[in-house]
């Protein structure tokens, strides 16, 4: 699933380590995101888009097209 | 001169994290000190002196090794107060699972009688009775207590590498175990091995669990 984590990090100019730390999870655990190796569970997706002030589906795209 | 002061004071650092050479070092000094006592003991009853009584030297040991890594980690508690609740568990369930794997350790080093080399510190050789009960119970509660303590702590990415870790040691258990068994009985393999098997599924189980953690 491809995700603009690694973007909007960037804008807020924040470390893989500092957004691990703001989720309460392993900095492998973002990076694992960001490269699209793990999708994350709904509640970390949750705090996500808690966290960036946006919904789920502008953070994560599963490539639908309905 | 005020100013400069002011100048010259740097930020204030984040707490360092503790490393893993001291507290190595620390086991490795008690159990040599141990070894030390064991070795006078060993000497003594050769010269037909007086011994010490055989659990003062590991008492000993211990007592130092866990007071050196008391003070050790101490300096960093800091850094330990620093860490989130999820993260404070995740570092005592780890640093839990090594104290009873060091004290395992350690254990098994003084139980080999004298003139076994390390290499027979992993091998089917007889133990004392005292340290087969005592290392199975320490192996149990310490395994059970550490980790529910990890499962409570580690994330969803470390939770998913340890199912698939998990699935994967399973699997490396269930294929061989009765093939194994089955060409023993039939005079077309040597007697089924625990430990291999053992060993094995900790292998593959390490390797699965450090790809979907580390990749």
């Amino acid at each position: 699933m491809n995700n603009q984590l690694k973007v909007l990090r960037a804008m807020r100019n924040w470390s893989q380590a500092e957004l691990a730390q703001r989720l309460d999870v392993s900095r492998q655990a973002v990076n694992a995101i960001e490269t699209g190796k793990y999708d994350p569970s709904l509640p970390l997706a949750f705090k996500l888009a808690r966290l960036f002030d946006m919904p789920i589906e502008e953070i994560f795209d599963d490539g639908f097209e309905g | 001169m005020a100013s400069k002061d002011r100048m010259m004071v740097t930020e204030p650092q984040e707490p360092r994290a503790p490393g893993f050479v001291w507290p190595t070092l620390i086991c490795f000094g008690a159990i040599m000190l141990a070894g030390a006592f064991a070795g006078y003991n060993a000497a003594a009853a050769e010269a037909g002196d007086a011994t010490l009584a055989p659990w003062i030297g590991p008492l000993i040991a211990a007592a130092l090794g866990i007071g050196g890594l008391f003070l050790y980690f101490r300096r960093h508690a800091g850094w330990f107060r620093a860490l989130s609740p999820r993260q404070r568990r995740y570092w005592t369930a780890l640093g839990l699972s090594a104290v009873v794997g060091g004290i395992i350790g350690g254990w098994l080093v003084l139980d080999q009688p004298t003139g076994r080399s390390a290499a027979d510190l992993f091998s089917s050789g007889v133990l004392s009775p005292g340290f087969a009960i005592g290392a199975s119970l320490l192996w149990v509660a310490g395994l059970a207590v550490g980790m529910v303590l990890y499962h409570r702590a580690i994330d969803d990415h470390e939770e998913r590498a340890w199912l698939w870790a998990g699935l994967a040691g399973w699997y490396a258990f269930v294929f061989p175990a009765p093939v194994w068994w089955v060409l023993h009985r039939a005079a077309l393999a040597p007697p089924v091995s625990v430990m291999a098997l053992f060993l094995l599924t900790m292998l593959v189980n390490a390797a699965v669990y450090l790809w979907f953690k580390f990749r």
